[in-house]
């Protein structure tokens, strides 16, 4: 089908109509469902500032903090090896998931349904909601906190292995095929070190992920640095509780750099 | 000799679809398959060692059909068929000795294979193997570090370690530059006669095919439409071969000038 030629000019004039459009069409959205909650703009901005003079009055540490600061590192540490532990174990079961569920590598159509389903039934469940789930069953332990992000990073792991796969050249996989190599050996010989760095990006982005997640497991389940926070902040020593999610802070964005270090290492 | 007997294979498209295809390849000789895009190049090398499974028809290698071979006679098949590629197609965050050393994998244990446990010979092998192809200064390289040209010949010296009867090579050098690719044409000509082997290219460049093949098949949506000693192929054969297509024209008009 051929029209007749568009002007630059008002191919421009209906690019910036299609924008203007959708701009107001979100401004909608926005008016609507603040609306809907009775959510007041104006007065709600007006109210920051008193609000933030509030938390910087409270939660800055003072000195009287830094007695505080051998159990809250102890808890830290505790929390920082949960994340890891729970990252590296649930990222070896998402490998073999992902392998088994990836379009180039699944040896059965039926493998890649079940393990995409249940990929995404574990990931949709919120992290606090495994907490919750799982404290009957395990109690008020480390290891409660342990199955929590396991499940969850177990879940968004395979769902992230499995594409990083699936985006792997299938030639490159054929041309291994073509020498006659198997199964297994086009698996780790071709796929497992063409996805190495990929893959590896992703283990370290959960675990940065999981120091932060787990904070608030550890608020429900009761341990680690997340438990230590609820009570101090309970038992209103504010100072103390800034102090903690100042260490949190930190050990995040260490972790950050160290991890974009290793990144460009291995890439 | 390679002797490919009424190959059939349809795809839900017309295009890329083989019609009774019928030619031969010799030890010793380069053949070269020639056609306008989506005529069935790609499809007919990649029938020959499986990689895409046809209708019906007879592949015989020395006499043997590979399309009669169960999955374990196949890698046994597929071990002496060396591939090489357009896109070159190594694992390329490896080194290029481990990638030549790939071209063992048919002839391994599932485990060794797995685990990359290469004999001393295989290693030795491997980077003499390099060195045939100019490049065992370059074999403790990532293959992404070097060159298309460079990447070309570790395929060909993966394709080598096969000790194969035959090297199927894919448009091999459509992404090379003109030093590049007569490096490549040069040592897969070397290889036809020193060694023996079946050469059966994939080209699009009928000047490459004029220079170097011995042997040239011409390929025209899916049929044979020329078969014969290279000496013979002239410009009606060309016509015939590039006929109503837009390709067809850009090659003729190239030829003339």
């Amino acid at each position: 089908m051929k029209t007749s030629f568009q002007s630059p000019q008002q191919f421009f004039r209906q690019r910036r109509l299609r924008l203007s459009v959708v701009l107001i069409i979100l401004i909608g959205i926005y008016v609507t469902s603040m609306a809907l909650v009775n959510f007041q703009t104006w007065t709600s901005i007006a109210k920051i500032p008193a609000g933030l003079i509030w938390l910087f009055h409270n939660f800055i540490p003072t000195e009287r903090s830094i007695s505080y600061l051998g159990p809250i590192l102890y808890q830290l540490w505790r929390t920082l090896l949960v994340s890891i532990s729970s990252t590296i174990v649930a990222s070896l079961f998402a490998l073999i998931f992902a392998i088994l569920g990836a379009k180039t590598t699944t040896p059965s159509p039926v493998f890649r349904i079940v393990i995409r389903f249940g990929a995404s039934l574990l990931r949709n469940i919120p992290v606090v909601a495994w907490a919750m789930i799982l404290l009957f069953s395990f109690k008020q332990s480390d290891f409660t906190g342990f199955l929590a992000l396991f499940f969850m990073t177990l879940g968004y792991l395979t769902r992230a292995f499995t594409e990083t796969i699936e985006d792997l050249d299938a030639e490159k996989l054929q041309a291994l095929q073509a020498v006659g190599a198997n199964y297994f050996q086009c698996v780790f010989c071709g796929v497992l070190p063409e996805a190495a760095s990929t893959l590896t990006s992703w283990v370290l982005y959960m675990i940065e992920n999981n120091l932060r997640d787990a904070t608030l497991v550890g608020l429900l389940t009761g341990t680690g640095v997340g438990f230590l926070f609820d009570y101090y902040f309970k038992s209103f020593r504010y100072d103390a509780a800034g102090l903690i999610v100042l260490l949190i802070a930190i050990l995040v964005i260490l972790l950050e750099l160290t991890s974009t270090q290793i990144r460009r290492a291995i890439a | 000799m390679l002797k490919v007997i009424q190959l059939d294979k349809t795809y839900g498209s017309n295009k890329h679809s083989l019609k009774n295809v019928n030619f031969t390849a010799q030890p010793g000789e380069v053949t070269a398959i020639i056609g306008p895009s989506g005529a069935g190049k790609t499809t007919i090398l990649r029938s020959i060692n499986q990689l895409i499974r046809d209708d019906s028809g007879q592949i015989l290698l020395d006499g043997q059909d590979i399309r009669q071979a169960n999955k374990a006679g196949l890698r046994k098949i597929r071990h002496h068929i060396g591939m090489i590629f357009q896109n070159y197609n190594l694992i390329s965050p490896l080194t290029a000795l481990e990638n030549v050393l790939h071209g063992r994998l048919g002839a391994k244990s599932t485990v060794a294979g797995m685990l990359g446990l290469y004999s001393n010979e295989e290693k030795t092998e491997a980077l003499e193997l390099l060195d045939e192809v100019g490049l065992k200064e370059y074999a403790y390289q990532r293959c992404d570090q070097l060159s298309g040209g460079q990447q070309q010949r570790v395929g060909i010296a993966r394709a080598l370690m096969q000790h194969p009867k035959m090297i199927l090579c894919d448009e091999p050098i459509a992404s090379l530059d003109p030093k590049s690719t007569k490096i490549v044409m040069d040592i897969l000509r070397r290889l036809a006669k020193d060694k023996q082997l079946i050469i059966l290219i994939n080209l699009h460049q009928v000047d490459i095919a004029m220079e170097y093949a011995d042997h040239v098949v011409g390929i025209n949506s899916g049929a044979i439409v020329f078969e014969g000693a290279t000496k013979t192929v002239d410009d009606d054969v060309l016509q015939k071969i590039y006929r109503q297509t837009d390709d067809a024209k850009t090659v003729v008009s190239a030829n003339e000038n």
